[in-house]
């Protein structure tokens, strides 16, 4: 039973217009999965989503949620599974045990096991101090909770949740991420956000999408091995202020020191960090083989600097994720694509995260995507 | 079936949770009474306004003709606004579809919550003839069949217009937006009466004049005032009602292709 398909979506489409949503995604979510879904505002994440509940229909492709189609069987799909949209649209005139008790009126449940599931979720889910208040006079964060209660009222083999930490704080985050992974054990669930650090809590595996392609796919060290390239962060004295400076000669300028950084063997791209005028820091990153700390350090002695800080760091899921889907945001602000310094890397990036696009080449990828951007920004 | 039932719970709960219902049936009758027992009687054109007391008759007539417009401008567009319109925009209808209801479903809940609404309200209009000629007051012997008939007739109007109401609020994600063009559209069919008995006076104009008769809703209505239960209004007034109801269900569904 581990591997039994929950649900699966091949070649999904939507277009809005002339607009594409979503460009034939496909991926499989297993019994007892907790699948971080992640993208930028306005990836997909959402439409992708409403088809899944039949809310929408694909304009392309199909959909089977535990076995049923989704336009097919929207029904028994929507049976089977507990769904919080994005920000919790719940009646705000109703109090929260009328609203369990709508939902699970409606979900045909009878009063004992009405009883029996709501007592449990309202201990989960934290809800026993405001049973009686209408929803209106909720925080957010209890918002959601309320919504959360309701989608797993029926106890729902599959939960779909749209940005279900947004409103919460940060112990709130905490404690929903904990239920979560006790909840997920014998449950599929599919969680979207864009707070990575909960994905790395909560989910074993994340699908990447960018403008509604799936550019990552996989287990999270999978995924956080993609990018391959290491991140070094070194930091030079600049002034010694009152103290005796202690490096060769005087202390070096910003250009000087940007120059040797960018001359080191295996370093493909120089980047200042903001640091107030007692040092320079830079960000180098290097291709993962190579070990870029030896020559780092004989350049100092070289020159006679004085070395603050040397890290090297493997690359975060962040960094990935900003690497996946840094086409959008360049959307988002009308840039043209190909000017700045971060275009080739995310050409290569795009092609080793996207399994599916392998076939294309580099250039030819990041030239049609280019393209893309362009013509969705005018 | 349960889940229209269920549906319709819900909403109705959610008006009278609300002051939207209060006001609407503290409104409608306080206007209504004032325009019975306040205002004097007087003519316009072929119409008569006021004047319950100048009659000198024991009769609820002028209820009867002042119910239905009353309901078009002001009842029924503002039961009718939230139930689709507002739902969309704030989201929570994405909720309700997303459980296992059909959008059918959703619809005719929807609608038979609003027409319990306007029913009861209508109902309470009962208090004016009761009070009037029953208890505590005896002005005269009422003749009760036209007054039964009368109810029947705003019962058959209010079926359709509610639906016209659901029709407009499923179009448009602002209860606002939802409030004018219902009440414009709801006016219009009637004040097609108006025309109508305009037109009828010229021979000329007798097709033009026969066609609109047929979709006005005033004219559909008079004969129940009088006393008449005419069939083909009722048949009239429930394909109306079908027919918005049938439009609503596909712009519910149009959500999924748009």
């Amino acid at each position: 039973m581990a591997n039994d398909v929950m649900i699966s979506a091949s070649d999904l489409s939507k277009s809005f217009g002339s607009f594409r949503a979503l460009d034939k995604i496909s991926f499989e979510v297993k019994r007892g999965e907790i699948v971080g879904f992640l993208g930028p505002n306005g990836a997909g994440k959402s439409t992708t989503m409403r088809i899944l509940t039949c809310f929408i229909s694909p304009t392309s492709g199909s959909a089977r949620v535990n076995g049923h189609d989704v336009f097919d069987e929207p029904l028994e799909v929507r049976k089977c599974l507990g769904y919080l949209p994005q920000r919790a649209p719940l009646y705000l005139e109703m109090s929260v045990l009328e609203y369990m008790r709508f939902a699970a009126d409606l979900r045909h449940l009878d009063e004992e096991t009405f009883r029996k599931r709501a007592k449990s979720i309202v201990e989960v889910c934290g809800l026993g101090q405001v049973l009686g208040k209408e929803i209106r006079h909720l925080s957010h964060g209890y918002r959601q909770r309320v919504g959360l209660g309701q989608a797993l009222i029926h106890d729902p083999p599959i939960l779909i949740l749209d940005e279900p930490t947004s409103d919460l704080d940060p112990n709130e985050k905490a404690e929903f991420l904990d239920y979560l992974k006790q909840i997920g054990q014998e449950r599929t669930v599919l969680l979207s956000t864009h707070n990575l650090a909960e994905v790395e809590s909560a989910c074993a595996r994340a699908i990447i999408v960018s403008r509604g392609r799936i550019v990552a796919d996989g287990p999270l060290d999978e995924i956080r091995a993609k990018s391959g390239r290491v991140r070094y962060v070194v930091a030079i004295q600049e002034s010694a202020g009152e103290a005796q400076y202690r490096g060769r000669g005087a202390p070096p300028k910003k250009g000087d020191v940007e120059e040797a950084l960018g001359k080191v063997v295996g370093v493909k791209k120089v980047s200042e960090l903001p640091t107030d005028e007692r040092a320079h820091a830079y960000e180098l990153v290097s291709e993962k083989e190579v070990d870029l700390r030896p020559d780092l350090f004989k350049l100092m002695v070289d020159k006679g600097w004085v070395l603050l800080e040397l890290r090297r760091d493997a690359q975060t899921l962040e960094d990935v994720f900003r690497n996946l889907t840094i086409g959008d945001e360049r959307r988002n602000r009308r840039l043209p694509s190909a000017s700045d310094g971060v275009d080739d890397d995310e050409g290569e990036d795009e092609d080793e995260g996207d399994e599916e696009d392998d076939d294309e080449g580099d250039d030819s990828e990041a030239g049609e995507r280019d393209e893309k951007a362009a013509k969705v920004g005018s | 079936m349960r889940n229209i039932f269920i549906i319709a719970k819900r909403d109705l709960r959610a008006q009278f949770n609300s002051p939207v219902a209060y006001v609407v049936i503290g409104g409608t009758l306080l206007l209504l009474g004032v325009l019975l027992f306040v205002i004097q009687h007087t003519r316009v054109g072929n119409v008569s306004v006021g004047g319950f007391w100048e009659i000198d008759r024991a009769t609820m007539d002028q209820m009867f003709l002042y119910l239905p417009p009353l309901m078009s401008i002001f009842v029924i567009p503002a039961v009718t606004m939230r139930s689709l319109a507002s739902e969309k925009g704030s989201g929570t209808l994405e909720l309700l579809i997303t459980m296992p209801v059909r959008d059918s479903e959703v619809i005719l809940g929807k609608y038979v919550a609003s027409c319990t609404m306007v029913l009861v309200l209508l109902g309470l209009t009962l208090l004016y003839p009761i009070g009037m000629f029953f208890f505590p007051w005896h002005l005269g012997a009422l003749d009760w069949g036209p007054v039964w008939s009368g109810y029947l007739g705003c019962a058959c109007f209010s079926v359709a217009a509610v639906g016209v109401g659901m029709m407009f609020s499923s179009l448009t994600e602002s209860d606002v937006i939802a409030f004018f063009l219902t009440a414009g559209a709801l006016f219009f069919l009637y004040a097609l009466g108006g025309l109508v008995t305009f037109l009828s006076s010229n021979s000329a104009w007798g097709v033009l004049s026969d066609g609109l008769a047929f979709v006005s809703f005033q004219t559909r209505y008079e004969s129940f005032a009088r006393g008449i239960i005419d069939t083909r209004a009722i048949v009239y007034f429930v394909s109306v009602a079908t027919l918005c109801l049938l439009v609503s269900f596909r712009s519910l569904e149009s959500r999924k292709w748009s």
